[in-house]
């Protein structure tokens, strides 16, 4: 049950992360149509501002599939000189600690975006985007990486209770140091 | 406040909690206990403010870049191209390992991969030829960590960022202490191999109509180098623009090449967005710790701090590179370098250097770390790829290029003028 549900967050994130690629190249794209353009004597205006917002967004959305590859970076010195148990234990206790943080983060977030709906803000450039329709595709971003990292742990705990730690390992563990940043 | 964050910062790294999660924990730590007013408000606008940046998107592109070039087949046609242009060179095909590296790291900017890519193509090779291990994959993990200094350089970027200094002159300044520590790796690769023979391999000349034939695998990238680093410095195009330049020149050159299928591109897209996001979290972790120690007045207590041990700024400068050697040993680049820039360039700014000098000097440093054991990730990589013998022999084989980044940092020191000549005149 829990390597399922495991299995299914992964898929679910592969694919957030092709969709959150695409738009990275979609961007790519108009920066460079903006520089033909500009060469042309005219320009889109503000692809800067647009990529700005991509940037945030795609930020916010990779964060969970990046953390299900086991890719954000650990220093594991002192992990990876102890026994499976020690490391199990660590493995765990650093997963709760992400988690309960993502989640502050994720809530102090949210003022920015209510701030932006209850006062209809609007980016204070020549586009005057309304901020909160690029902010709340953000906020999702990490609401989405915190309710992911919730599911991860309680899978990882419902694992350990198990007695299962290679698996649990596989889920929470740190990465392969090689493969961490191909 | 300095000793807690510190403390607290290898405490917490030690007990292997992600890095970008600690920073955002001493961060909250600064706030609940040094700051009169609640920081914590903060964090939401500073986590949005320092991700929705046109700046940073550079990033996901020149690592999308890269990984366009790695995955595409590019670097085997590179390797093999570079040996025949530089393997009459004592030393032969180490020579290749070392230009091979240090054109992948001008182009996509991250050192792991560059070694990783040149690993795996390189150490075939080397069995084949007998060359003797140790010298040979030294080289290669010496040779990837030119990625980081030779712009475009994603840490650069992110140095950049959290300092508030230009991009473009940090690359500027990169440009010439890159281009001098390849040279010198080949310099001394080519020394040690004419004292000593049987560590490299087998000199071979090819005939010109081979080398120029070579050109053709090796033209599409110093084009696309050119063109990223040209428009930029020409002022045509923002860091961001030429990163999405160069994601276009990358996808042609590799459709040119027939490399490019869906699988190649989805396996692209996922990579990138995966370090994106690993860099993302700690950058923003780091922002938001930058906001909090600024916020706490670390300002006033750092100029108390230096006025209470009244050291000179030399001796502030020799303190800090000292620390970056004895961390590097257990910390890797990217985390090194941002858990560091709260604390210690505000430092040595207050001391009266340059940040754009401390950049690069900080740049050389952390390159060292990448192949310093116990935790050299170069040397791990290449260990990775190589699957046979000990780590030992990697390790042995990077001393000596060890050595002439040290030489590098002394001479930075000595003569800030290697890194902001160019800077100064364009």
């Amino acid at each position: 049950m829990p390597q399922s549900l495991l299995q299914t967050l992964r898929k679910l994130n592969v694919w957030v992360a092709v969709l959150v690629g695409i738009m990275l190249l979609t961007c790519a794209g108009f920066i460079l149509l903006d520089i033909v353009l500009r060469q042309l004597g005219s320009s889109f205006g503000g692809t800067d501002e647009i990529s700005g917002y991509a940037m945030a967004i795609a930020t916010s959305w990779g964060m969970a599939f990046t953390m299900l590859e086991l890719g954000h970076v650990r220093i594991d010195l002192l992990r990876s000189r102890m026994a499976t148990r020690g490391r199990v234990i660590m493995d765990l206790m650093s997963m709760l600690v992400l988690t309960a943080t993502i989640t502050l983060i994720a809530v102090q977030c949210w003022p920015v975006v209510a701030g932006s709906l209850k006062n209809a803000s609007t980016a204070n450039t020549p586009l005057e985007t309304p901020l909160a329709w690029v902010q709340i595709p953000w906020i999702a971003g990490w609401a989405w990486f915190a309710i992911m990292a919730w599911l991860t742990f309680i899978a990882a705990v419902v694992l350990v209770l198990r007695g299962q730690f290679d698996e649990t390992e596989s889920a929470i563990g740190a990465f392969a140091e090689q493969d961490a940043l191909l | 406040m300095i000793v807690y964050v510190s403390a607290g910062l290898l405490a917490l790294l030690t007990l292997s909690i992600p890095v970008g999660i600690v920073l955002f924990l001493l961060g909250l730590g600064v706030d609940s206990f040094f700051s009169p007013f609640p920081l914590i408000k903060g964090l939401g606008n500073l986590v949005w403010s320092s991700s929705n940046s046109a700046t940073l998107i550079a990033i996901p592109f020149f690592v999308l870049l890269g990984e366009i070039l790695v995955r595409s087949g590019v670097a085997t046609r590179t390797y093999s191209a570079l040996d025949k242009w530089v393997s009459w060179l004592p030393g032969g095909l180490i020579h290749a390992n070392i230009a091979t590296a240090t054109m992948f790291s001008a182009t996509s900017g991250s050192s792991v991969a560059t070694s990783a890519t040149v690993a795996t193509v390189a150490m075939p090779q080397a069995e084949r030829l007998g060359y003797d291990p140790k010298l040979f994959s030294g080289a290669i993990a010496a040779g990837g960590t030119l990625g980081i200094m030779i712009p475009p350089s994603i840490n650069l970027i992110v140095y950049g960022f959290l300092t508030q200094s230009s991009i473009p002159q940090l690359f500027l300044a990169g440009l010439v202490p890159g281009i001098a520590l390849a040279l010198l790796f080949v310099l001394v690769t080519a020394l040690i191999c004419a004292m000593r023979p049987d560590l490299g391999g087998e000199q071979r000349r090819f005939p010109l109509s081979e080398m120029l034939g070579a050109l053709t695998d090796l033209l599409p990238i110093i084009v696309l180098f050119t063109v990223i680093i040209g428009t930029i410095y020409n002022g045509w195009a923002t860091p961001t623009e030429a990163a999405a330049v160069g994601v276009a020149g990358a996808l042609a050159i590799a459709a040119a090449f027939r490399g490019v299928s869906f699988r190649m591109l989805m396996e692209s897209l996922t990579g990138t967005i995966k370090v994106t996001s690993m860099i993302m979290l700690v950058v923003i972790g780091a922002s938001f710790l930058n906001f909090t120690l600024a916020s706490a007045g670390l300002g006033t207590e750092l100029r108390n701090f230096l006025e209470g041990l009244g050291m000179t700024p030399l001796t502030t400068i020799l303190v800090v590179v000292l620390i970056y050697i004895v961390l590097g040993f257990f910390i890797e680049t990217l985390s090194l370098m941002v858990v560091t820039i709260p604390i210690i360039v505000p430092l040595v700014e207050a001391q009266g250097y340059d940040t754009i000098w401390f950049g690069i000097l900080m740049i050389v440093l952390i390159e060292m770390a990448l192949i310093t054991p116990p935790v050299g990730l170069n040397l791990y990589v290449v260990q990775g790829a190589r699957k046979s013998g000990h780590m030992g022999e990697v390790m042995l084989g990077a001393v000596p290029y060890v050595l002439v980044m040290l030489a590098m940092a002394a001479a930075l020191i000595a003569f800030p003028q290697i890194a902001l000549f160019l800077p100064s005149v364009l």
